[in-house]
């Protein structure tokens, strides 16, 4: 035979697997257990006064360390969100939902977060939300434990008040 | 805003996962007759490509002038290691074996280009410039990967 067969292979499945061991550093850590404990937290910048959630040690932007640790309401503004259209494999949500950035009154910047509860097309840049969580007892101190943000009813939020805040 | 109390130790947290891909990719004309040719005919196909001589794995252009098309051409199952990179520590689930192992470039006699593949024995022996020969899965074991082809053994 001068010539591999006709009948072609279509397809391969190629299975790619990267085994990580992942270290979540004091304040990631602190962040996530204070999930079980229905407490958001977030770290506030001894410069410039800026809160960040998740907590980070040191502000991105100026650079000062964040040292005081605040917890933050479980309320906050849709500032700016995605709907998704395609199912991904792992995630069991029936389309379209919808993705957020949800800055947490008092956060300076976004937490991302699933929209549940009310249809795609009634989610804006501005809508107002509060936190659904797992009940006492679910909880694991992982990023789950808020299962999503669902609106609250209030009037949306003024433009400006977020637009800084994505 | 409430300040929240820093514990004076905070224990560490760590999580083991794996990030997982589950590609199903879409071989082609060229490529998926060259599989075929390694399930059904225990053969390696090349293709004669322009200006390129002849390409193991075959694609059906030319790298070096764009040129679409060119003709099969039979590669011999032994050829000449280009490249050694030997993984004493494989991690399981991301290297094709679990224990230690190398991946190679073997350039297999009649071809002008090397494939990558693996060596698993004798690994004390591997160099640059071994010569290798293609071991293959047992018939009704090949499923029309490039791991019908085991992995390549020193020859002695």
């Amino acid at each position: 035979m001068s010539e591999p067969p006709k009948e072609r292979v279509k397809y391969i499945d190629t299975n790619l697997n990267l085994p990580y061991h992942y270290y979540a550093g004091d304040y990631k850590a602190l962040y996530l257990r204070a999930l079980r404990d229905k407490k958001i937290l977030g770290s506030r910048c001894s410069k410039t006064g800026k809160v960040f959630v998740p907590p980070v040690i040191a502000s991105p932007e100026s650079l000062a360390p964040c040292d005081e640790l605040v917890e933050l309401p479980h309320r906050g503004i849709v500032t700016t969100f995605c709907v998704v259209n395609v199912p991904v494999i792992g995630r069991e949500i029936e389309i379209p939902y919808v993705v957020a950035s949800v800055a947490l009154d008092g956060a300076d910047v976004s937490l991302y977060s699933l929209i549940q509860e009310c249809a795609a097309a009634d989610v804006r840049m501005g809508t107002r939300v509060e936190a659904v969580w797992k009940p006492d007892g679910e909880r694991q101190g992982d990023h789950t434990d808020i299962r999503y943000f669902r609106p609250t009813g209030e009037p949306d939020a003024p433009f400006e008040s977020f637009i800084h805040r994505l | 805003m409430k300040t929240f109390p820093k514990p004076a130790t905070i224990e560490p947290m760590s999580q083991r996962m794996t990030v997982a891909f589950p590609y199903k990719r879409s071989t082609g004309e060229i490529v998926g007759r060259f599989l075929a040719g390694l399930r059904d005919q225990k053969k390696i196909w090349g293709l004669r490509v322009s200006r390129q001589g002849v390409v193991v794995p075959p694609q059906s252009y030319s790298e070096v002038d764009a040129k679409a098309g060119g003709e099969w051409v039979e590669v011999s199952q032994t050829g000449v290691v280009t490249a050694v990179a030997e993984v004493t520590r494989p991690i399981e689930g991301l290297h094709p074996s679990t224990e230690p192992f190398a991946f190679v470039l073997v350039k297999l006699d009649g071809a002008d280009t090397a494939i990558a593949h693996v060596v698993r024995t004798k690994l004390d022996r591997l160099r640059v410039g071994s010569r290798v020969r293609a071991a293959w899965a047992p018939d009704g074991e090949r499923r029309g990967t490039i791991r019908d082809i085991e992995a390549f053994e020193i020859v002695d």
